[in-house]
Order: structure tokens, then C-alpha cells, then sequence
């Protein structure tokens, strides 16, 4: 295999090298160049080094790779490196070789590990900061709703219904599906087991007071997190990068007033209603099982439904519904308005709106429960 | 860089900063800013990317609260934080956004009528007679009833013009107006808001760094320096093309590379 280079020795091993290249520097020599280079100063490392490039008219990006390599690593290895015969179109792209110092990637560049004690510091104060906006914006949101109640004629009902059907009606399909199912593996899972002591018919209790005081309104706010609170990120975010919630504020409409309210009394409308209908979706799951499975009849499991079941389960349920739907929209307006500029920021708002929406709602159901079973209700 | 206009009795000054230093966070951006803007005249604001037009133009619209010092808009302080000049200031301004900042769900008629229902409880039938006549001074009249989607990028800034006008602002701030924007459309923009200017009086403030635009329409200009983080020239383009000694403003003008 031909040398790629011609490597001239004038002044012996410790002397001088001078190394010619004898093609092109380009992709489709630099490999040979490449190779030949960095053995040669691997196993006969010069004092100096000159690079000659008399049969070499012009180089692309390899071959300025190749020359900045060569330039950092005589640097490294206090070899001083020297260019000779360098044509003009060569010498224009000279300038590049000499990399950015080090010194001054490192400042710029972030470590890939950081340090734990710092990254939990970071993150503590940012879950913090996180808590006092979200605090600070709800406080902005019942002021907000005090200022409405004082001006209702020019409350945006328009809005208000235009989100409760996109959040409501349009949502009814998905919660039927997704509790008529919960109900149905809730009561076969029962089923299995209550079937060993012929105690059947307790299926009935067992789906109706789980789904009315629990599953029913939880699992309607996790959906109404994933339709409507990353909706409502998603299109803020986007109104924030368009500057459109910066116009609204120069015209001086309250944005608070504008954008969020609407959506918060669409959610805080339809919440309920939605929970009530998941409810009866679950139980319709658990009266297939019962009839199909369990010898029941729909009387029957009615008659024990309405034994076990009181007015209060089903309430509670629905002021759950209530209170989980509202956090929904506020977090999710939340997120849409912490959007900075950036497509990006607003995929990572929307996310975190969801992923937000399901934690308020789990840490609220603790609450709920304890408050609950501590009052008895 | 000191403003011979704060000094110059003869015209009233509509806008006046008084050491006005701006920034997000620790990050001061520009700082000792002191100028005045006269009334009926059209100031350009100029810089390259990176030079803190925008953020001086948040400043002054009251997005953004200053580090320190004052800005006034008609005598009245609007820079401290819930100040009853900055609510009544409101209606003087009018801002038109970069991308036209229209609501898109909203037709052009219903964008324009916005700050219309917001701050007076006018007959609607009125609202629409002043939003048509609005959009018909933008030459948009036929376009009353589209998406801002449906528009071209010209079209959406002119639409976003009729709405910054819509309450009959004293003062108008556009930012960036002929953006983005092919060599006619531009001009026509520029046509447009000389004749507003000319015509109703407004006061026009102009982030810009078009220069066929700043020596189309500016009687003055203020010329930001990223770096320095100050104003470094105050003048007429003439003034500032012929007799300016700095380096950056002469390179700003003839369009060269520092």
C-alpha cells in the first residue's frame, strides 16, 4: 500500500520532520492520511513538525479536521508545528485549524454528571419556586373570579360553553369506554373470590362504593388531565410564543380573566356531571359481570346496590369530581402560561401539565380520605 | 448618551425615560437610558440582533419592569409596579406584535373589537362600525370575517395594526412592522404608518432594523448597543449617517461588518 505521505527526515530523527502530503486533503484520501499521520506521532514523535502542502490545492471540511487534530495534539506534546508551500486556496482556510482553547469550552460547556448534593439543591428550590407560583396563581385566580362575579355581564359564557363541550360531551365516549371496563375487571376480580363463599350478590356492593366514592371521580379527573389540562397547556403555550397573551396584557384585558376562567368553570361544570356518568358506566360494567357470570339478576343487583349505597357515597364522589376537575384546569393554564419561547417549552409544559394534573389529583384523593374517614363521612 | 430633546422646551414629550436601566433577573440588558419622544413624531428604535431593542420595547409598553428608573407616557409615571398611570396609560398605547399577535380562534373583526368590549360599554352595532372602519384604513375591510389563519403574513400585520388603533391610542408601539415582509409589502407598511402618523397625529415608536424602512419614515432615530449596553446615538438618519464618528452606528448605515 502506498504511503500517503512523504515523510522527509532533513535533519535526522531529532530534527526536523517534514511531512508532505501528496494528494488532495479530502473524504476520499483522509483515511490514508489519517493513518499514516497518527502513527507517525505516535511512534516517531518530531520536535517540530512542518506540514507541506505543495502538491495539495485544496482540502474540505476531513481534511480541516485532520489539520486541527494534528494542531492540538503538537500542542499537547509541545511539538511546534509549521505550514510550508501553502497554496492560497489552502491558506484561506488556515484560520480554522487553530481550535476554540479548551479553556473556554469547558466554561461554556455544562458537566455531563452533576454533582448530586447541587442537583438536589436545584431541584428542591425549583419544587419550591414551583409550589409558591402555583400558590401565588391561585390567589391571582380567586381575585380573578370575585372581579368577575362584579362584572358577570362580561363573563365569556361563549368560551365557558365552547370548552365544557370539548372537555364534556366530546369526553363522554372515552370515560364510558375506559369505566365501563374498570367496572367489569373490578367485579370479575371479585367475582373470582366471593364465588368460593356463595357470597355473589356482594359484587354489587363491592362496584358501587368503590367506583362512587373512588375510582369514578379519580379516574374522571386523570382523563380530563390527559384531554383537557394538556389542551389547555398546549394552546396557552402556543398564545404565549405567538405574543398573543402579551397582547391581551397591553390591551389590558386581565388575562386571568380571559384565558384561564372560561376554562376553569368549563371544567369545574362538567367535572361532576362526567363523574356521575363514569359512575353509572362502571356499574353497567359490574351488572354484565353479575348477570353473565354470577347467576345475577339486574334487580337483584340493583336492590343490593341501593341497600349499601347512600346519598352521601354518590355526593362525595361528586364533589371530588368537582374539586379534582378545577385543579386540572388550573394547573393546566398554569403550565400553558409558564411557557417560554421555544416549540419545545411548550411539549415540556404540556407533559407537566399532565403529569401535575395526576399528582394534585392522588395527593387531593389522601387528602379527601383521611378528612373522610376522620369526620366519618 | 444624553437626549438634547429632554431640554428642548418647544414640543410636548409624550414619552420621557429618565435613567431607565432594563433586564430579566441579575441580567441587565440596557441600562442609563434617558430619552423623550415628541408628540406626532416617529421614532425609530435601532440595534442589531441581540441589542436589546425588544426588551427596551417591553420596557416601555410595561411588560417588562425596569431595574430602575422611570418611564412617563403623557406626564404620567407608568413604570412603578400598580400605578394608577400605568392602568390609564392603557388606552393611550397601542402595540402592534412582531407576528401580528392575533387571537387565532378569533375572526379579524372579533380581534379588533377585543379592546373595544374591554374598556367601553359601547352598542355593539357601534363596535362593528368602528371595527369596519378600522380594517377598512388597513385596506382589510373584505377580510372582516376571516381566520388570522387564512391570511398572508402582510395581511396579519395589518390586521394586528387595526387593532392596536382600535381605541384611537396616542401612541403607537410596532415591533419589527415590515418583518419577514417582501420589498412592496414593506413599503406599503411603511406607507401605512406614515399616513396615520400624518393623518390622525399618532405618535408611532418603531423597533426596527430595516434600513429602507428608518429612512423612510423616522425623524429620529435611538441606536442601542448590545455590548455597551447603552444608547449610543440620538438623531435624524441624516444626522446620524453624515456627522456620527462611531463606528458601530456608520457600519449600522452603510451596512458593513465591524
Amino acid at each position: 500500500m502506498r504511503n500517503s505521505l512523504l515523510i522527509e527526515q532533513p535533519q535526522g530523527p531529532e530534527g526536523d520532520t517534514v511531512v508532505v502530503f501528496r494528494d488532495f486533503l479530502g473524504y476520499e484520501t483522509i483515511n490514508a492520511v489519517w493513518r499514516d499521520l497518527t502513527r507517525l506521532l505516535k511512534e516517531q514523535p518530531p520536535k517540530k513538525l512542518i506540514l507541506d502542502f505543495r502538491n495539495t490545492n485544496n482540502l474540505d471540511s476531513s481534511g480541516i479536521a485532520l489539520l486541527r487534530f494534528v494542531h492540538r495534539h503538537c500542542e499537547e506534546h509541545q511539538i511546534a508545528v509549521h505550514y510550508q508551500s501553502v497554496p492560497p486556496a489552502v491558506e484561506h482556510f488556515i484560520r480554522y485549524i487553530t481550535p476554540v482553547p479548551p479553556r473556554q469550552l469547558a466554561q461554556e460547556s455544562r458537566p455531563f454528571f452533576a454533582d448530586p448534593i447541587s442537583l438536589l439543591g436545584k431541584s428542591s428550590s425549583d419544587k419550591i419556586a414551583d409550589t409558591y407560583e402555583l400558590i401565588h396563581f391561585l390567589g391571582t385566580f380567586v381575585a380573578s373570579c370575585f372581579r368577575s362575579l362584579r362584572r358577570i355581564h362580561r363573563f365569556r359564557w361563549k368560551e365557558t360553553f365552547y370548552y365544557a363541550q370539548l372537555a364534556g360531551s366530546d369526553a363522554m365516549p372515552i370515560v364510558f369506554l375506559l369505566t365501563f371496563l374498570i367496572g367489569l375487571v373490578m367485579a370479575f376480580q371479585a367475582a373470582v373470590q366471593l364465588r368460593q363463599f356463595g357470597a355473589n350478590i356482594f359484587v354489587a356492593d363491592l362496584v358501587s362504593l368503590v367506583v362512587t366514592r373512588e375510582l369514578g371521580p379519580v379516574f374522571t379527573a386523570v382523563i380530563l388531565a390527559g384531554r383537557s389540562g394538556s389542551a389547555f397547556a398546549a394552546e396557552i403555550g402556543t398564545m404565549r410564543i405567538n405574543e398573543e397573551v402579551d397582547a391581551l396584557a397591553v390591551m389590558g384585558i386581565e388575562v386571568i380573566d380571559f384565558l384561564v376562567l372560561p376554562k376553569v368553570f368549563a371544567l369545574a361544570l362538567v367535572g361532576p356531571l362526567l363523574t356521575l356518568f363514569a359512575d353509572a358506566s362502571s356499574i353497567l360494567g359490574g351488572i354484565l359481570v353479575g348477570v353473565l357470570s354470577l347467576d345475577l339478576t339486574v334487580g337483584s343487583f340493583l336492590d343490593e346496590m341501593y341497600q349499601v349505597l347512600t346519598l352521601g357515597d354518590v355526593f362525595s364522589g361528586v364533589f371530588k369530581g368537582f374539586v379534582f376537575s378545577v385543579l386540572v384546569a388550573i394547573i393546566g393554564c398554569l403550565r400553558g402560561l409558564q411557557t417560554d419561547k421555544g416549540a419545545d417549552s411548550v411539549g415540556r409544559q404540556t407533559t407537566s401539565a399532565v403529569v401535575s394534573g395526576i399528582f394534585l389529583i392522588i395527593f387531593a384523593d389522601a387528602i379527601f380520605t383521611v378528612l373522610f374517614y376522620v369526620f366519618d363521612w | 448618551m444624553e437626549d438634547a430633546s429632554l431640554t428642548n422646551p418647544a414640543k410636548r414629550e409624550i414619552i420621557r425615560v429618565e435613567n431607565l436601566a432594563l433586564g430579566y433577573g441579575d441580567r441587565v440588558i440596557l441600562e442609563d437610558l434617558n430619552f423623550g419622544v415628541h408628540e406626532g413624531e416617529i421614532i425609530t428604535i435601532l440595534g442589531g440582533s441581540g441589542s436589546g431593542k425588544s426588551t427596551l420595547l417591553k420596557g416601555l409598553i410595561g411588560l417588562l419592569p425596569p431595574v430602575e428608573g422611570k418611564i412617563f407616557i403623557s406626564g404620567n409615571e407608568v413604570s412603578a409596579p400598580d400605578s394608577a398611570g400605568s392602568e390609564h396609560s392603557k388606552r393611550k398605547i397601542g402595540v402592534l406584535f412582531q407576528s401580528g399577535a392575533l387571537l387565532g380562534s378569533y375572526t379579524l373583526g372579533e380581534n379588533v373589537a377585543l379592546p373595544l368590549q374591554e374598556f367601553d360599554r359601547l352598542p355593539q352595532d357601534l363596535i362593528d362600525e368602528i371595527v369596519r372602519f378600522k380594517l377598512e384604513l388597513v385596506r382589510l375591510g373584505d377580510a372582516i370575517d376571516y381566520l388570522p389563519a387564512e391570511l398572508s403574513g402582510g395581511m396579519r400585520k395589518r390586521a394586528g395594526l387595526a387593532r392596536a388603533m382600535a381605541l384611537d391610542p396616542e401612541i403607537l408601539f410596532c415591533d419589527e412592522p415590515s418583518a419577514g415582509l417582501d420589498p412592496v409589502t414593506a413599503a406599503e407598511m411603511d406607507q401605512l404608518l406614515l399616513e396615520l402618523n400624518r393623518n390622525m397625529g399618532i405618535t408611532i415608536v418603531v423597533i426596527t432594523h430595516e434600513l429602507a424602512s428608518i429612512e423612510t419614515i423616522s425623524h429620529r432615530c435611538i441606536m442601542v448597543d448590545g455590548k455597551d449596553r447603552k444608547i449610543i446615538a440620538i438623531g435624524s438618519p441624516e444626522q446620524l449617517k453624515s456627522q456620527s464618528k462611531d463606528p458601530r452606528v456608520q457600519a449600522f448605515f452603510r451596512r458593513q461588518a465591524l
